[in-house]
């Protein structure tokens, strides 16, 4: 047994110097760090949003069996949707991802992420916004980007860091037109499924409502928050229930919860019942391809891409950024599905996102901006 | 010293051997030894100290900073490590650690924002806060177990979904969630004032703080209680045959109740190392199960408070630093992976238990 364990000891010790050969390699001229929130890798949506516009859109490689592999061009392209692919190049860099596996973790992560000596780091999620805030405060060198917030005070106003780079969401526009189609859709009942009921998940029910009253001022619009993002039980029950109480499409904004509404709705139309579901965040159609009718699509993916061009081009700058319909922030993923009076309803749907670029539309983003919101004539 | 060398063998060669066989895991399935002993290596000083880095010209927080997560770590395991512990002193399986927890950190997340006082005593008052919590909620258990019989394993394992519904569905996200200005979200409680923070051993270097100490007295105390004291030994008494206990005058329902009592104390200030140590709030979800870590705690330390207390120094500096395994390839769960096994080979304590025997074996005797 001794003798065995110092030969191993020997091999490994062997195998320690080839190692330190191997790191005079020529690196990539950037070191790009993620660090992700619980969620982490794989929760087809948000997290794994902003993996793809660092490892795929930026980096062109591929997460496999513990390590990174380059990735065919051909591969890259078909990740990327029709209307970037001429703006999304890749960049040359070291994907640097570290997952966290409790909330104390994301302080420490982000931390030794920097010490790898990252050029800019990635802070995926409203939960980190403590934990950039102390590191970015604690390694003035460093640059981050932080996604879904600002950077808040203790009292809970916005600040700004010099070397961190917040982005947010306006998830009300593309919410908005959901609820347009939405309410084009359906004649007298919609539903909306949220997660936790927070500031964010308010944005867009309050977007989605606003959609509706544009569209179907005489529909009425059922509201449930299942209160959690990872129970899919949960949001298949409250789907189901919506969907008894006769709502002709069902749109939710509830992560992981939302795969269980998806599948709710994918039931009743095997069962015979005309109704649909509207994704968030990524495209989901994919999960139930006759069922969705379309998915208000978050691209973290470009806002974390765009960074890190901005860094390679050395145009990198701190500050507070918002994306909406007009910065290709967030979309209506492309309609597939057929449905009678489509061609006029995706035209009616169009005309209003013009409208909301070019500021004649101003979609409430809470409940109080809804009660005074007037639905523009169409 | 041979019987201490006896109780503890299985835990350390469970323990060890579990190292090794993940070591090799990792050499397997991420492609050789080399692989495998970086990531180790990585692991060893995300845990105790990039001692590397430091001696390659870093600064001391390349050393202070692991260490402060580890401790951070290992306090919290120690703790409800200890509340389990305490429990299976006097024969009772405290399955609701978890739920102690999740309600002892709301409390010292509620105390710590809603109140006003000097530091130390504000300190003070949050951990008591978050004991009483905690020891109330396992209170519950205690009384039905001692006059209605029920088996503490089911009441305080449901009790655990309750407090989780309860805090984490309901209070956090609803009447007791921080609010913000505009349409931003903050993730759980208001944030508690500086004065309820636990103090920081090493300033702003490192988050290495007060919580450690805390975790330590309260194993060096909790040993002293079962080993000096007449209740300690009425509860081991008690633990032993409960019947016999009763036979020689012991009050075998107080001393369920008590131990209970303690050992929900124990898992609530758990909690509130948490919340006062690193969070400053009480987050959307405590994600990790720190208060079922606790049972592992407890059977790897052999029941032992100080026991209990080195092995949730090891795991916690395991954990704090396996995070860095995943610079080569490794899954974030590893180190729940090492600990797990360690527990199963734990649970085999017969086998351990021939292996000591025959090295142990007295020289001449039988």
């Amino acid at each position: 047994m001794r003798r065995a364990l110092l030969l191993m000891l020997l091999v490994a010790g062997g195998c320690k110097k080839s190692s330190d050969a191997k790191d005079a390699a020529p690196k990539p001229a950037l070191t790009v760090g993620l660090v992700t929130d619980i969620g982490g890798r794989g929760d087809q949506s948000f997290n794994d949003s902003a993996l793809r516009g660092l490892e795929v859109w930026a980096a062109s490689a591929s997460f496999k069996g513990g390590r990174y592999e380059a990735m065919a061009p051909a591969t890259r392209e078909a990740m990327i949707p029709a209307a970037l692919k001429a703006r999304v190049t890749p960049v040359s860099l070291k994907p640097l991802v570290v997952q966290s596996k409790v909330q104390e973790d994301y302080q420490p992560n982000l931390q030794l992420v920097v010490d790898q000596g990252a050029d800019l780091i990635v802070g995926v999620g409203f939960a980190l916004e403590n934990a950039v805030e102390a590191v970015a405060k604690q390694n003035a060198g460093a640059k981050f980007l932080l996604i879904d917030s600002p950077i808040l005070d203790a009292k809970g106003a916005p600040q700004t860091l010099p070397n961190v780079r917040t982005v947010v969401f306006r998830e009300q526009e593309g919410s908005f037109l959901a609820g347009a189609l939405a309410g084009l859709v359906a004649k007298q009942k919609v539903g909306f499924v949220g997660g936790m009921e927070i500031p964010l998940i308010k944005k867009f029910e309050a977007g989605f409502r606003a959609g509706v009253k544009t569209t179907n001022p005489g529909a009425q619009v059922l509201v449930q928050y299942t209160g959690t993002f990872d129970n899919v039980q949960h949001g298949k029950q409250v789907a189901t229930d919506l969907v008894a109480k006769g709502c002709e499409v069902v749109f939710h904004a509830a992560g992981s919860d939302g795969t269980g509404v998806i599948q709710a709705v994918k039931e009743a139309r095997a069962a015979g019942k005309p109704v649909f579901a509207i994704g968030v965040d990524s495209d989901q159609s994919h999960l139930a391809p006759e069922a969705v009718l379309t998915s208000m699509v978050k691209r973290v993916d470009l806002a974390v891409w765009q960074a890190i061009k901005d860094l390679e081009g050395k145009a990198f700058s701190a500050g507070d950024s918002v994306m909406g319909l007009k910065e290709g922030g967030v979309t209506l993923a492309e309609v597939t599905l057929d449905f009678p009076g489509k061609a006029e309803a995706l035209a009616k749907v169009k005309a209003l996102e013009t409208a909301i670029i070019s500021g004649a539309v101003v979609v409430p983003s809470n409940e109080k901006d809804l009660e005074g919101f007037v639905a523009p004539a169409n | 010293m041979r019987e201490t060398a006896r109780a503890a063998l299985p835990s350390v060669a469970s323990v060890i051997t579990s190292l090794v066989v993940c070591f090799l895991a990792v050499a397997v399935l991420r492609g050789g030894l080399e692989v495998a002993l970086d990531a180790f290596l990585a692991m060893t000083w995300g845990a105790f100290g990039d001692f590397p880095r430091f001696f390659d010209g870093g600064t001391s927080a390349a050393v202070l900073r692991p260490l402060g997560e580890s401790a951070t770590k290992a306090a919290i395991l120690t703790l409800t490590g200890l509340s389990v512990a305490v429990a299976f002193r006097v024969g009772l399986f405290n399955i609701g650690a978890q739920g102690q927890l999740i309600v002892g950190a709301l409390a010292a997340a509620v105390v710590g924002a809603g109140v006003e006082l000097p530091t130390a005593l504000h300190v003070a008052l949050c951990l008591l806060a978050a004991a009483a919590g905690g020891a109330l909620y396992a209170l519950g258990p205690a009384l039905l177990k001692r006059y209605r019989g029920v088996h503490e394993v089911i009441s305080t394992i449901m009790l655990n979904w309750v407090a989780l519904s309860l805090v984490e569905n309901w209070l956090v996200t609803g009447p007791l969630r921080a609010t913000t200005t505009g349409d931003n979200s903050i993730a759980g409680t208001a944030q508690i004032h500086a004065s309820a923070e636990l103090p920081r051993l090493l300033g702003d270097v490192s988050r290495l703080n007060a919580g450690i100490l805390l975790a330590i007295a309260a194993a060096v105390a909790l040993w002293l209680w079962l080993t000096r004291f007449v209740g300690g030994f009425q509860w081991r008494a008690v633990g032993a045959n409960p019947e016999a206990a009763r036979a020689s005058g012991v009050n075998v329902g107080r001393a369920f109740i008590s131990a209970m009592l303690v050992s929900g104390a124990l898992a609530g200030l758990a909690g509130a190392v948490l919340i006062l140590g690193t969070e400053q709030r009480y987050p959307a979800t405590i994600g990790a199960p720190y208060g079922f870590d606790g049972i592992a705690m407890a059977l790897i330390g052999n029941g032992h408070p100080l026991g209990v207390l080195a092995s949730a120094l090891l795991f916690g500096g395991l954990r704090a630093g396996g995070t860095r395994m995943q610079l080569f390839g490794v899954h974030k769960s590893f180190p729940e992976l090492i600990q797990g096994l360690a527990l199963l080979l734990v649970a085999a304590r017969l086998m351990w238990m021939k292996v000591s025997d025959r090295l142990l074996k007295p020289k001449g005797g039988p």
